[in-house]
């Protein structure tokens, strides 16, 4: 919907940050992250300085809305954990509330059962923090007409037509 | 959906770029990559076929820069425009804040983009999205071919209700800057942060499909179909407000607010996992469990597999201590000394000394599973001779 906005204050991104952490500590995952149906990234935890979380996030969010689609092809309501195993890296992927979808990376240093025990439980923890997102309340950020001229100057200046 | 993020202060406004197949969606964000400063864009992803034909998406962030304290990011698009992915048009599609439709100017393609544009609208219904009420820009690529439509011609047929256009031969890059410029400008204008009010206290109440309208400044006056409201989704700081939420139903299967499962449900049931499996030799070893148990062929051949010590073997087939992706054709030693792309647990901000032994806590899921203790089986006779075997127990 064009007239929607997600919005994320501090606070909610610290809570959900530290139960990130926590499940990288818990099931010594290498790192986590939160990402939006759409394919935002919402946060992330832990080792990703070698990762190009921008185009993760929008693969995962395509990949997680593929796989919906298929399950509805098949009868089922939807599949609310994915499980890709790799080599040596592995990802496992579960609905939190509606919206956003909880990514774990991990080796081998732990097990697809510590994995999902603790992502399922902290995973409540996050659904709870997303659901009280509305109840936060804080000055909005007016973005009136300042902000438009000078977003039109930002795009004059990268886009620059050679034309 | 625009996503405003204060923590990282960033706003970010999803793009799509729709048309008929080989219109010139896909050369726009390339030129659009090739062009920009580097620092300016992310890497174009395009997952596509091999004839280059786009599959599922082409997908490139771009960043604007800070206005106001906050970065300023687009993420642009493109969907497949072959007829036959309908079905992944359509999940590109959630969450458009601006939509460029990337027509072919020539007279012969006239059919496909009046298909495609109404392809395009029967999608967003089925999202609940008005195309109207969605910046939009109509591009006319492909000028500089033969035997193409005039404008006045392409603009009464394709774009009847006077929406910006602009011209463009994308090969070339001409018009490409334009048409992303505009529909930029046209998206954040209508990117407004609204202050929270308390939350409306909403039963949840089922319904088939239930997407959400927020109620912006500008909301637009349409006549909706209203039924019960669902509980408020996740995120939505509009949607906390006070006034009450209007609700679109659409006719879709994709159900978006019905389900039943709880979130990150960790099921016991194979069939709420999907498995992109790299190993199968896994999936043979657990085959394998049950027919050595009832099978009287010789222990050996079952010992084959590793260590032949009764050690090796326990610790082998030892639950507590079996990481996901063991191969048991090579030895333990192997599998903990292999190279890893990431540096030392260190780097994960918490630390844990490598030398010492990961703890696994102990985890039951299916409560107590003791292994049972080696037994001796009843010796037999073979030829004459008597042998003895060892049955090492599993976990029941």
């Amino acid at each position: 919907m064009s007239r929607e906005q997600q919005v994320l204050y501090e606070d909610q991104i610290q809570q959900i940050d530290q139960a990130l952490t926590r499940i990288i500590k818990e099931a010594e995952a290498k790192c986590a992250l939160l990402v939006d149906k759409d394919g935002h990234l919402v946060t992330r935890q832990g080792f990703t300085h070698t990762l190009d979380t921008t185009a993760l996030a929008a693969l995962l969010a395509g990949s997680f809305a593929s796989t919906k689609e298929i399950a509805r092809l098949v009868g089922e309501p939807e599949f609310s954990v994915l499980f890709h195993q790799g080599k040596k890296d592995h990802i496992h992927i579960s609905l939190i509330g509606e919206r956003t979808i909880l990514v774990v990376i991990f080796d081998d240093r732990t097990t697809i059962g510590m994995v999902r025990l603790y992502a399922k439980e902290i995973g409540e923890t996050l659904k709870n923090i997303v659901e009280n997102a509305g109840e936060h309340r804080q000055d909005g950020l007016e973005l009136g007409k300042e902000f438009s001229e000078s977003a039109e100057a930002k795009l004059d200046d990268i886009f620059q037509d050679k034309f | 959906m625009v996503s405003i993020n204060y923590a990282f202060k960033e706003i970010i406004s999803k793009i799509v770029y729709y048309g008929p197949g080989l219109s010139g969606k896909t050369t726009n964000l390339q030129y659009v990559f090739k062009e920009i400063p580097s620092e300016t864009r992310g890497e174009l992803i395009s997952l596509a076929t091999d004839a280059d034909r786009t599959l599922y998406f082409d997908f490139l962030p771009v960043n604007v820069g800070t206005i106001q304290g906050f970065a300023t990011k687009f993420q642009l698009y493109t969907v497949p425009g072959q007829v036959y992915y309908n079905a992944t048009r359509k999940l590109v599609l959630r969450g458009v804040d601006g939509l460029v439709f990337v027509a072919d100017s020539q007279r012969a393609k006239m059919e496909e983009n009046l298909e495609s544009l109404q392809n395009l609208k029967d999608n967003l219904e089925e999202y609940g999205y008005d195309i109207s009420q969605i910046p939009m820009i109509v591009q006319f690529n492909k000028r500089d071919l033969p035997d193409i439509a005039s404008i006045e011609e392409l603009q009464r047929i394709l774009n009847p209700n006077n929406i910006p256009y602009c011209e463009a031969v994308a090969a070339t890059g001409e018009g490409v800057f334009k048409t992303l410029k505009t529909i930029c400008k046209m998206v954040l204008d209508q990117v407004k942060a609204k202050k929270m009010e308390p939350p409306r206290q909403v039963k949840p109440q089922p319904v088939e499909v239930g997407i959400p309208v927020g109620v912006g400044v500008a909301a637009p006056a349409r006549p909706v179909e209203r039924p019960a409201a669902p509980a408020a989704p996740v995120f939505n700081g509009i949607n906390a407000a006070a006034t009450e939420v209007p609700t679109l139903s659409v006719s879709s299967a994709d159900r978006i607010g019905t389900r039943d499962l709880e979130p990150a449900v960790i099921s016991d049931i194979p069939a709420n996992v999907v498995v992109s499996d790299a190993h199968d030799e896994r999936k043979a070893y657990r085959e394998e469990i049950p027919e050595r148990e009832s099978s009287d062929e010789p222990i050996e051949k079952a010992v084959l597999k590793g260590d032949s010590t009764d050690t090796a073997m326990k610790d082998k087939y030892d639950v507590g201590h079996l990481p996901i992706t063991q191969d048991y054709s090579e030895p333990d030693h192997r599998a903990h000394n292999r190279a890893s792309t990431f540096a030392s647990s260190q780097d994960y901000g918490y630390n844990i000394s490598d030398d010492e032994p990961t703890h696994v806590p102990d985890i039951s899921l299916k409560g107590n599973l003791p292994l049972r203790k080696p037994q001796m089986a009843e010796s037999r006779k073979v030829k004459g001779k008597k042998r003895k075997f060892t049955f090492f127990g599993l976990f029941k």
